[in-house]
Formats: structure tokens, sequence, C-alpha cells
């Protein structure tokens, strides 16, 4: 039995087909990069699989567990987290507090959700902006901080929607290290959506190519790269050349 | 004993906040022994009232940030519950009190649910259509008085159980009570997970449901526990004005007044109701009576509470305390 699967899932936005009878199972520990063109359908299948939309057709299952349909505040008490692409930079909590309503998810008392939030913010090396407000930091710590409030829900799989865009390559480098640790460390299955292709080749063990809504290939890094359609569709003729 | 503990624990703010408290709580505990006038005494009741009423929208409106803007059909129902139960079953006020705020938890379920189906503007006209339906009911139902609304029975002699006094004192000093219980439940409210929940339910809608949070039936809890402080605030006003109608209990202009007050005091902020209500009232008062009774420009006060809203809601969102903690953070 798989960590999660998901079957056949097709999402029709009125005509416009951003998911196609997609279809793939991931284990337990893995670490599984996302990819696609912009407008391919990776975060609508994010949302599917979350429950921010309700699959057309289609079934996904979470540790044996029935989960299509459910709501977003659901699949996270599951223990499914996830963060967004684009952070609302919101100016009425502070750092602390935005990680400590992640922490509430497991418990009802304030000094527990206060430990467990500062907890995660050591372990990001966040201690440090505790109490600054979101719209205060740049973009490379707000991510984090979105990262911080996932993770203090305590999820066995996290879901990351473009943790890395927008950070510059020694930033890269260090959330690479981050999600490796996360991964070995605190065992938690990571799903991530990523457009910079470094870095998904490093972090990922497999690698699942999705193009105008349908999955056209899924394998490991190094032959993803070398597959014919994934070059034409994604990769370009350039980036296949300069490996 | 833990959320007892939290509620009188005021520690988290700042010094000058905290004296502040003391001063203005020695303030009210000795201003009827200030020899002031009658009207003094009205003023200020109302004030702590109005207060009252405030903290409770801070709750949806404030913490949850859903502009709310019916809250005058729970003054309605806990005022009707406490007159009519009086004059039917001479209920005493300790009684028909606790049961006013059960009805009105019970309908703010019912109304709630499919409410908060609705989000920002539709949300505010539907809040203000359910109120002005409810008033519509009373106005034209004879059982309970219809528009003529209903007299208390009058005791002769003062009535700890009926709550019925000659002097406001005994009024005044039973709202303060009821003032500090709010502000104490609001300390902790604040505080606790519901409190946190609902600041990011205002902030980000989508990360606060990934985060596990139920966003409609924390709403939900937030507009009954608001629906619950009204309640109270109405059985004061049967009891001290030992006369109600729906005009004067269920009226959009009082749903409007409620909300203004956190508004512009400051929504989210514990202070915030209580500035806002020190500065409305007489205000109000100066409004109603001198402009609109003796100048005949009655109708002016709506007016300049419209105003005030769109000043602040485009100025400062978080209103006279939002100004106040500006400066505090440019000192800095």
């Amino acid at each position: 039995m798989s960590f999660l699967t998901v079957e056949n899932i097709t999402k029709d936005f009125g005509g416009l087909v951003a998911n196609n009878n997609i279809s793939f199972s991931i284990e337990e520990g893995e670490i599984i990069g996302l990819i696609g063109p912009n407008g391919a359908g990776k975060t609508t299948l994010f949302n599917c699989i979350v429950g921010y939309h309700r699959p057309d057709s289609g079934k996904v299952t979470f540790k044996g567990k029935d989960i299509t349909g459910f709501k977003p505040f659901e699949t996270s008490r599951e223990g499914i987290g996830r963060t967004f692409q684009i952070m609302k930079v919101t100016t009425g909590m502070t750092v602390l507090e935005n990680v400590m309503v992640g922490a509430f998810c497991r418990t009802n008392d304030r000094n527990t959700a206060r430990m467990e939030a500062l907890e995660v913010l050591n372990g990001l090396a966040l201690h440090a902006v505790k109490d600054y407000y979101i719209n205060e930091l740049p973009i490379a710590i707000q991510r984090k901080v979105g990262l911080a409030r996932a993770l203090a829900t305590k999820p066995v799989l996290l879901m990351l929607d473009e943790v890395a865009s927008g950070l510059n390559p020694k930033e890269i480098e260090e959330v690479v290290e981050l999600l490796r640790r996360l991964n070995s460390a605190q065992k938690i299955t990571l799903f991530l959506i990523e457009h910079i292709m470094e870095m998904v080749m490093k972090v990922s063990q497999r690698v699942i190519v999705l193009d105008y809504g349908e999955k056209i290939a899924e394998g490991l890094p190094a032959d993803i790269v070398k597959d014919e359609n994934v070059i034409k569709a994604y990769l370009g003729e350039k980036y296949a050349k300069g490996l | 004993m833990e959320k007892l503990k939290d509620a009188l624990n005021f520690s988290d703010f700042s010094k000058a906040e905290r004296i502040g408290l003391i001063i203005f709580s020695v303030f009210l505990l000795v201003f009827p022994v200030l020899g002031t006038g009658s009207f003094a005494k009205t003023v200020m009741i109302q004030f702590l009232l109005f207060s009252l009423f405030g903290m409770g929208w801070n709750t949806i409106g404030g913490y949850g940030g859903q502009v709310e803007l019916g809250k005058a059909q729970y003054v309605g129902i806990g005022a009707y519950t406490v007159a009519l139960m009086m004059v039917w079953w001479k209920a005493p006020f300790w009684i028909s009190m606790p049961i006013g705020i059960l009805i009105a938890v019970g309908y703010s379920f019912i109304i709630g649910y499919p409410l908060f189906r609705l989000k920002g503007h539709y949300f505010a006209i539907a809040t203000i259509c359910t109120s002005l339906v409810l008033k519509d009911i009373f106005d034209n139902w004879n059982l309970v008085g219809a528009a003529k609304g209903i007299e208390l029975p009058i005791h002769d002699h003062p009535d700890f159980l009926y709550m019925q006094f000659k002097s406001d004192t005994y009024y005044y000093y039973f709202i303060m009570a009821l003032f500090y219980i709010g502000l104490f439940y609001m300390n902790w409210f604040r505080k606790s997970k519901l409190g946190y929940q609902l600041r990011m339910i205002k902030d980000d809608e989508d990360a606060a449901e990934s985060l596990g949070i139920d966003i409609r039936w924390c709403k939900i809890k937030a507009y009954s526990i608001a629906s619950a402080f009204v309640a109270v605030g109405g059985g004061f006003m049967a009891v001290y004005n030992l006369y109600i109608d729906p005009a004067s209990t269920m009226e959009l202009s009082l749903s409007i007044k409620i909300a203004l007050m956190a508004m512009l005091g400051g929504a989210a902020s514990l202070w915030g109701p209580i500035i806002g209500a020190a500065f409305l009232v007489p205000l109000d008062r100066f409004l109603g009576s001198w402009l609109g009774g003796h100048k005949g420009l009655s109708g002016i006060d709506f007016m300049i509470y419209s105003a005030l809203i769109m000043v602040v809601s485009a100025y400062q969102p978080r209103g006279i305390w939002g100004i106040i903690e500006q400066f505090r953070k440019r000192g800095h």
C-alpha cells in the first residue's frame, strides 16, 4: 500500500482541462519533484489533493484512507502540510504568532503551542525574526516562515509550491540542505513543485512531469532530463545539450 | 484555573497601558461618589454598556475581520427575553438573563450557519437583512407588544432579584461589573486558540485552512460569543430603561453604532471598543439630543457616522488605537 495514491484525477475548469487523468503514487519517505511549464496544472493538482479544489473524477488515497473531496483543514489534520507559491504579506500577526497558529492544529494549550512554535523556528534559524511582522521581512525569510507555519502542524507529507522561486543561489543551497534534513531527520515525505531545475535535480529522488494537464513522464531525475517529451515540452534543446 | 489566570494577566501590555488601566479602573470605581449629576451618570452607564457591546463585536468583527452589522437583533433578543419573562411569569432577572443568552446563542448558530457561506460585503449585507427581518417581525407581533413595545412592571421597593433600583448608582455598579467580566473574558479570548485562529482567518483564509482551521466553524463560534455579549447588554437595557420596543433595541442604527465603537477605537485590540465608546457615546448624546433635537438637524448623526466609517476604513483601519501605536513605534 502506498503512502499517497492519486488515481485518474481530472479537473475541468469549464472547458479548460487543468488535470487530465493523472495517476501516480508516492512512498513514505520519498522526495518527489513535480515539474512542467507554466499552466501545466501543477498547482491545480496540489489543490485537488489538499482539497482547495474538488476533482471532477478520480480518487486520492492517503495512508490507506480515501481523502477525495476532503476540505483543506481536514487533509491538514490528516497530516498533509502545504506551502503557497505566493505568501500573502500580512500585517496582523508576528512570525511567532503565525507559527503558533500552525501548532494549534495539534494542541489546545497556548504554552504548548508557543513552545512547539519556538522549536520549529529554532530549527529553521528563524529565531531572530520571531517578533517581526511578515511584511517587514525579505522574501527568502517570508518563504521560510510559510514553511515553518506548515511544519508546526506536524505534517507527515509536506507539499511545497515553489519554495525556491525568487531566491538567490546561496539561498537555494540552504533550502536544499533544509529539505534534505527534514526528510532524513524528521522523516517527512516531500512533494515539491519547482521551476528551478538545479534544485529539482539535486533534491528529488523521483520526478513527475506535467504538460497541458497530462502526465508526460515520471522517473529518476537523470532519466527525465533525457526524455524526449520532457525536452520538447519543458526543458528545451539547449538544456539537453548543456548536460 | 489556567483560563482565569490568563484572563487576569495583563503582563504582556506595556507599563503605560497597565497604569492607564489602573487609573481608569479607580476612576470608574469612585465616579458615582464624585457628586456628579444624574446626566453624567446616565452617559457613563451608556458608555459602559456600549463598551460591552463593542467588546462582543470585536470577537467576530475585530479579531475575525468579518464586518458584522446585525448585532442589534441580539440586543433585542436579550432585552425581550428579560422583559417578556418578567411580564408573563414574573421571572427574576437572574433567571431570564441566562435564558436570554441561551436563546441568543442558539439563534446565532441557526443564523450563522448559512450566513458564513458568504464573505466580505455580501456577509455584511446579509447580517443587516437578518436583523431587519427580526425587527419587522417584532414590530408586527401583537403577542410581544408589536411596535408599542412592552413596559416592565415597576416594583415599589428596590429589588436585587429583579434588578430594579431607584438610584442610577446601583445600575452603574451593575453594568460596571458586567463591563469587567467582559474585559477579563476578552483578555483571555485574545490569547486563546480561537483568538489566534480568527486572526489568521482575517489575515489569509487559504493559509488558515491549510493549517487545519475549520474556518466556518471558527467564525460561527466567534459570532455566537459576540451574540452572547450583546444579549447580556440587551437584558441590562430592559431592566434599566423599564421599557423596550423594537425601535430602541433592534434598529439598524444600533447595529452600526456597535460596530463603529469597535472600529473607531481600534478593531482587534482589547482597548479599542472602550476608546471608541468613550469617544462616540458623548458624541452621540451631543448629536442626537442637541443638534438633532434643539436645532432641528435630525439625521445629522447618521451623516457623521457614515463619514466616520469611511474615514476610519480608508486612512486607519486599526482606529484610534492604531494611531496611538504608530506614534509609539515612531518614538522607539
